[in-house]
Parts: C-alpha cells; structure tokens; sequence
C-alpha cells in the first residue's frame, strides 16, 4: 500500500508547496487482466496498469483541479502548479472545502492477482454450455476482468485513508438468430468476488439467455393501452440512475430535481425500501471513501416510500443548506417484497413485462418514453409472448408511487442486489 | 505528448503489432446556475500494444513513457498473444495489410488559451443568460474540451501521428411550468480546438435566443399521440439516424453477431432517395467532424458506402472481419484511450441530401409532427432503434403548431427508410456526444431532413 500512499502524499504535498491553504489528492493504481469473447470465441487477453492522481486545491475561496496518470514528483509538481493557477483564474465560493480529519483507515477486500487459468475455464465453459443449450445465441463484444484497484485519498486536514479491492467483472452481450429470424440484443454484467460459480448462474443471465431465443419470432405489440409493468431486476437499474441523478448536487443546487422538497416525505409507495450499501458485506463492488473524502458509510434512501436522504457532497450540501449525504449513493440493494414473480404476473390484467428499456434519458420531471425491449405481454395474469416495436411512456416519479409489488426473489448483481418490482399506469403502443 | 520513435522498436516485434502512444487531454468549466461546480483539466497518456498471434491477440499498455516500458508493452501483448494462442488454437492466417503514412496535426495556429480565459468565456455566457432570461428556473453551462493525439507504428510498414480536437460549450436551460422542470440542452462548437471553433461569447447570443425561444415554445408543449406517425426528421436528426438505425447494424461485428443486416447486402433495405456512407475524413471538399486518415490497426482511412440508392452495399469492418468477408478494410478500427484495443467504429455517418425543401416536406403532412432535435439513441442486432427527441412540432393541416414534450421515436430502420418519400436538399453536421461501445469514442454524423413514418412514444 505505501506505493500509492506515496504518490497521493507527494501530490498533496506538491500542492501545499505551490501555495494550496486547503488540498486534497486521490491516487489510484488500477492493475486489470481482461479477456474479450465475440462469437464461440475467446478473441484477445488485455492487460493494462494505470496511474490516476487527482489533484485538488483551495486558496482564497478559489477552487482548481486537475488529474493525470502519471505519478513521478516532478508530473505532480507540474499538475500542482497548474491546479493553483486554475483556482486563482476561478471565482471565490465559500462552499468549496474539503473532508475534515476523520481517524486514518485502511480497507481490504478480495484478492490481489487474477486466475488466469481459471478464468480462462470459466469462459471456455460458459461459451460451451451456450453452445450445447442455446445453439441460436450468438455472444458479442463480451468479456470477463480482474481488476484490482489500489486507492488513496489524503487532504490537508489530515486525512489518510488507502484501500485496496480485487473484483471480477463479467459482461455478457449477446442476441439470437434461426434462419433469418433475429431477437434483439440484450445484455447483462455483474462484478464477482471469486470465481467458484459458473456464469450461467449470474446476473439473471440464464433466464436472459433463454428470453434472448424465444425473441427470435417476438411478434409487433398492436393498438395501445394504459396498463401495468413488471419491471425486470435488471432494468430498474435505470430507474435507480434516475432516482440517483434527481438526488444528486447538480439537479439540488440548480433547484431542478422534483424531490428538492420532499425529503422525509412519500416519494414511493409504502412497500418500497431502497438502500445504498457501499460498505455491505452483501455487495463485493462497493467503494470505502467517498468522492470528497469520507469514510462511506451504509444509509437507508427510501425507507418504506419515506424518501430519508438525498446524495450531496460535502459541495452540494453547503449550497443547499441541507445534510451531507453519507454515501455517493450506487451500491444499491432493495428489500425483497412478500410476493412471488409468478403472482405478480397473475395480478396483471393487461401490461408488459419489461426486461430492457432503451429509451430518451427521463427529463427533469421525470417524464420518459421509450422502446420495451426484450420484453413481454402479459394479459389475464399470463405471460403472453414476446413483443417487439412496443413503446412505453409515463413518469418515473409516479412509478415509483404506484408500485403495487416487489419481489420476493432478487438477483444479486455484486454491485447491486434488485428484485421484480411491479407498477400500474404505464402507456404501452405498437403499431 | 512525450515524442518517442516508436520505429526504433520495430525489430521488437515478433508477430504482427500495433505499436500507439497517445495522449487524450480535456478541459471542463461548469456552472449550475452561476455556482462554479468544475474547473478541471486531465491528461491522460501511455503506450499500448496489441500483437496478433494465428487469430488470437494480446494487448498490453502501460502509463510510462519510456524506452523500458515501450519494450515492455510488447513483449507482454505478445505472451498474451502467445497465452491465448495455445489455449485456443486457432490456426488462422495473416490479416489483410493496406499500410499508409501520414500526418495530421490540427491544434490551432492562434495563441492558446489559458483556463482562465476558458473560465471567463463561460462566466460571460452565464452572466449574460442570468441577465437576459431572468425568466430561467435553472441553467448550466458547461465548456468540454478533448483533444486526441495519437502515434502509431505497425508490423507491416503504417506510421501516422494524428492531433483531431474538437470544443464545445453546451447551454441547458430550466423553465418551471405547472410545477414542472422543463429543460432544453443545446451543443455549441465543434472540430477543432477552443481558439478555432468559439471565438467570443458574443457569437452564441443569437443561438441563445433561438434557444430560449425554442424552450418557451416547449414549456406550453403538448404529450404527442403515442403510435405510427407521417414525420419530418430535421436534418439535425438525420445523423443520429444514420448512426443508430443503420450504422451500428451495419459493423461488421454486429453482423457476426447476428444483426439483420448479415442477410441484406445487395437487397433494397431503404427508399432509392436514400445513400448513406461511412466517410473517413471529408465530404464535400470540406474536413468531416471526426477527420481520421488512418485508423489504429494502421489501415489507410477510405470512405464506406453502406447503401447507395436503397441498395446495401457494404459493411464496416477491421483487419480480421474484413478477412471473414473477403473485402477490404477501409480504416474503421478506432480506440478511445492509450489503454484501449481498436474496435469496429463509425466515423462520420451520413445520408446524402435530396432535392427537397423543407418547408414543401412540412406543407406535405396533413397530420404529423416536425421533430427538431435529437437527444440520446439506440441501436440494436433487429435494426429496432431509439432516439430521444428534445424538441418537435405537432404539423396540422401543412402547417407547425404547438411544439410537443420529449418524447422518443423508434422503428425498424430498414422498415422505416423505405417509407422516406422526401429528402431535403440541406446537410447537417453535429460530433458533440460520444459513442459507447465497450468504450466511447466521438463521431461525426450527418444529413438532410427526411420525410417518413415513425413510431413516436407518448401518451
């Protein structure tokens, strides 16, 4: 660990040298061991070892900062300088600061160095099996990772804070094709401690794969309904990156996020509890510290529809006035619910069982609209085939009100853990 | 960039290799409604190698730049070469060579400028919309910058040395209705870097009326009829058409995969009035968005035709698909950063302008809508794209009406170009946003407005 301690204390230092009365340095080594897959194939190994210093100074009021990929003293020295005179050509703000002095820490999680060996098994297995029980799926620009990251923060107020992390990542594209038919592509990843499982058993991939075949003679959604969705774990991801960008400092301190007054107040429905875990046991791809220098610490963000927190920096909480957040959010993992998937799809008079969403990022409002790929009808409480060119609109804000079932299953993404959640008063149209 | 002589290192090579210094250098000043929340710049540099061994290929890269990590790299993407070569066996022959020298360094000429007078240009326009629209719930304006500097050296005798910048100040606006944020988001600038493309803020004043104006206009929009509709694609929307609906079917990585362009080459995928080419670095005597003379495989950088006159002709490919498909490689193997491996990428996608106007193309539609501009989009393996729309017209009657809210548009491209029945006799060109595949890159993407039948979401 002393190596990237030295480098983020040099850069703090060269900082403080050239004039700093408060900075703060981040560096980062990233050692990482990739295997790329197209097709049957295992087509390239890559290893790449990188540098990141993250520089960051204030005096008088004024902000700078800067990031390289270099780390020898005369690099930080020269980036020093030029983040000093990047804050003096800013403006003053007496919300710019940095992390106060929190006790030194070190964390650790996961292995050092990669099996290549077994990585290589792994894959050779996974692309056997698709082989042997999915013949029509065809795997593309896919690829497995070890990464191992080594981090330190410091600022002038004394904090010291170095961890160290080593994850896999999987990510698995991938369509389907019989004769001239084609399924639309579909995708998934999840970021694992070890590999003692087969991929199969990942990331809801064998069921996406098996979803991915009867796409091939998915058939064009007709006419146009207001009804209910199922939502897939894997796609309330982008309900999350929703929720996360309207509770973020950007949307709070411009005064655009529609739940800027709705702290501790009903934001989802009652039977939705929402964590963000960066430090679970639970989650193996979480992070220590957080962007501006805080031990990150678990937190509840809706708790039974109660929205409990927003995600502020330290930055964004002094512009608003309002608590800083004890996370940066992500790492998000929700309560299972008390119903069954396949109840949840018995309740469904009519509606969509929504596994992709490829759509317009939502607006501020929350309003979003876009094609339900890879998706299903569901009508009198039956999954009822699988549909193409049917869009879906509403507002995700209400979404999040009118959930009327969370799963009792959940899939465990590594870097999240997500179950079926069910809404009511989606727009569906095809043709 | 720290200029080494990657030729010396030639003899190093033992297998066929890609030998590339680069360095991505950016510069980012935001403001959120006046408070300064970036001031940043970032350099980010090294020494990569990628080496072939019998269709399997190692990669190695490194931040270093210096003569040990340069052998380094090399000898390290050559055992991963060798690693996997023994494991998958794949016994393939040579890739395809088309080896071409050159030279293209496009920093400005003109006195750079410090962040400092980044920061006050942005200041400036801030200032200058806080005073004129007090009217603005939000604003952010935000200037981007990136210049991508490359040298790449080859086994089989490419040399290049590229600098392609490109700078941007991109202006979102907020206006609150009924409770409501509505927001619109405009890209100012273009190729080239910050002193060649936006000279002074006065110059974006107009652009920001119009901008304003658009998003009055937005503020009272309607929810469009979700369902089929007859549309007017604006030229700015004929890019991201070209880009998502097509383009990406059309990489020949996605044909191997599956996509549904791998059973149309020489069948008619779209209306006669519609040629749409991959081109490499200019289109009408002029420098495209994303100039690229060679790629990063080392090939020679030629323009694609992907369909002339509804035809499909080609697809885009590197060194290896080019050999699947016995064709020959046109310079489309492009990376992002020092530490990536070159992928099958679009340069700049355009279809090629009609004889229309756009004011008969919207007179033409009894019922439909005029849509504007693009916002993100999708593409996919069945041809089914997405794209967001941040500003479109309800037409009536042959005449614009009130404007609509965001909404997205999607179809089957190869369905929907054979309804285009008019194609403006204007092109445009846009390169603001980044295209992710695996990594991202930018692109250029280009064309006139279309007429055509679309699948608009709503309510």
């Amino acid at each position: 660990m002393e190596d990237v301690r030295n480098i983020a204390k040099n850069g703090l230092n060269s900082l403080l040298k050239a004039g700093a009365y408060k900075a703060q340095c981040r560096s980062t080594l990233v050692d990482k061991h990739e295997m790329n897959l197209e097709l049957s194939e295992i087509t390239l190994l890559r290893t790449t070892f990188d540098t990141s210093v993250s520089l960051m100074a204030i005096r008088d009021h004024k902000k700078g900062s800067s990031s390289i990929n270099k780390s020898d003293v005369a690099s930080l020295e020269q980036a020093a300088q030029e983040v000093l005179a990047i804050a003096d050509a800013s403006a003053p703000d007496e919300a710019y600061d940095i992390a106060e002095r929190q006790p030194p820490k070190e964390f650790s999680a996961g292995h050092d160095s990669p099996d290549l060996d077994k990585m290589h098994l792994r894959i050779r297995e996974f692309l056997g099996e698709i082989e042997s029980r999915y013949p029509q799926v065809r795997i593309m620009q896919s690829y497995v990772d070890f990464t191992h990251q080594k981090e330190c923060f410091v600022n002038s107020n004394g904090v010291d804070f170095v961890s160290s992390n080593g994850v896999y990542h999987c990510v698995f594209v991938f369509s389907s094709k019989e004769g001239d038919k084609v399924s639309s592509f579909n995708y998934t990843g999840c970021s694992l401690r070890d590999l003692e499982n087969r991929f199969l058993d990942s990331a809801f991939l064998d069921t996406l794969l098996t979803q991915s075949v009867e796409h091939i003679y998915a058939k064009p959604l007709q006419g146009k309904f207001v009804g209910d969705v199922i939502i897939t774990p894997q796609c309330f991801q982008d309900v999350l990156y929703f929720l996360t960008e309207s509770l973020s400092d950007s949307a709070l301190i411009g005064g655009t996020s529609i739940y800027k007054d709705k702290l501790h107040s009903q934001v989802a429905s009652p039977i939705l509890t929402i964590h963000s875990r960066p430090v679970s046991d639970e989650i193996c791809d979480g992070y220590f510290v957080t962007r501006d220098g805080y031990a990150a610490q678990n937190s509840t963000v809706i708790d039974d529809g109660i929205l409990n927190t927003f995600f502020l920096s330290l930055y964004g909480s002094k512009k608003t006035g309002l608590k800083r957040s004890v996370n940066d959010g992500e790492a998000f993992v929700i309560e299972p619910g008390k119903t069954h998937f396949d109840d949840m799809v018995k309740s469904v008079e009519k509606g969509v069982l929504l596994t992709r969403f490829s759509g317009g990022t939502p607006a501020d409002s929350g309003d979003f609209s876009g094609v339900a790929k890879n998706s299903y009808l569901i009508e009198n409480g039956k999954i009822s085939y699988p549909i193409t060119e049917a869009m879906i609109s509403g507002n995700m804000a209400d979404l999040l009100m009118d959930v009327t079932a969370v799963s009792s299953e959940r899939t465990d993404f590594g870097f999240s853990i997500l179950p079926y959640v069910a809404a009511s008063g989606v727009t569906v149209s095809g043709k | 960039m720290k200029n080494l002589d990657l030729t010396h290192y030639q003899d190093f090579f033992k297998t066929y290799t890609e030998l590339r210094i680069q360095e991505n250098r950016s510069t980012r000043i935001s403001f959120v409604k006046g408070h300064n929340v970036e001031n940043s710049r970032s350099s980010n540099s090294g020494v990569s190698a990628r080496a072939y061994s019998r269709g399997s290929w190692g990669f190695a890269s490194t931040p270093e730049l210096n003569d040990d990590a340069v052998k380094s790299v090399i000898q390290s993407a050559t055992q991963n070469a060798l690693f996997l070569d023994a494991r998958e066996n794949k016994g393939r022959g040579p890739l395809p060579s088309v080896p071409w020298n050159s030279e293209n360094d496009f920093s400005t000429k003109k006195p750079r400028l410090g962040q400092k007078d980044l920061f006050e240009f942005a200041k400036e326009l801030d200032d200058h919309i806080e005073r004129i629209y007090p009217e603005l719930a939000s604003r952010v304006v935000t200037i981007n910058t990136l210049d991508m500097e490359k040298t790449l050296v080859t086994s089989d005798g490419s040399f290049s040395h590229s600098m392609i910048p490109r700078a941007y100040v991109l202006v979102l606006m907020s206006v609150i209705k009924d409770g409501e944020p509505i927001e619109f988001y405009r890209p100012y600038g273009g190729f080239g870097q910050f002193e060649d493309v936006l000279t002074s803020p006065d110059d974006l004043f107009d652009e920001l009326e119009q901008q304003y104006q658009d998003l009055v206009k937005k503020s009272e929009g309607i929810y469009p009829d979700a369902g089929v509709a007859t549309c007017v694609l604006d030229a700015e929307l004929a890019g991201i058409l070209a880009h998502e609906a097509i383009g990406h079917t059309v990489e020949a990585d996605m044909v191997l995969g599956g996509s549904v362009a791998g059973d149309k080459i020489g069948k008619q995928v779209a209306s006669p009035l519609i040629t749409l080419v991959d081109f490499a670095n200019s289109f009408d005597g002029k420098l495209c968005p994303v100039p690229v003379f060679v790629d990063d495989e080392g090939t020679k950088a030629e323009d694609a035709v992907i369909i002339e006159e509804g035809i499909l002709k080609n697809y885009l490919h590197n060194k290896e698909s080019a050999v699947s498909f016995g064709v020959s490689p046109k310079g489309n193997a492009r990376a992002f950063q020092f530490s990536d491996e070159p992928l099958i990428r679009m340069r700049n996608t355009a279809i090629l302008p009609g004889k229309d106007r756009l004011e008969d193309m919207i007179a033409s539609i009894d019922d439909g809508y005029y849509l504007v501009k693009p916002g993100n989009g999708q593409a996919d393996s069945t041809s089914e794209f997405m794209f967001a729309i941040t500003l479109g017209y309800r037409i009536k009657d042959g005449k614009i009406t009130k404007a609509i809210k965001d909404t997205t548009i999607s179809g089957i491209a190869f369905d929907v170009l054979q309804t285009a029945t008019m194609v403006s006799e204007n092109t445009h060109w846009t390169s603001s946003g980044m295209c992710g595949k695996k990594q991202p890159i930018p692109v250029g993407m280009g064309g006139p407005a279309i007429k055509c039948k679309i699948n608009i979401g709503g309510r």
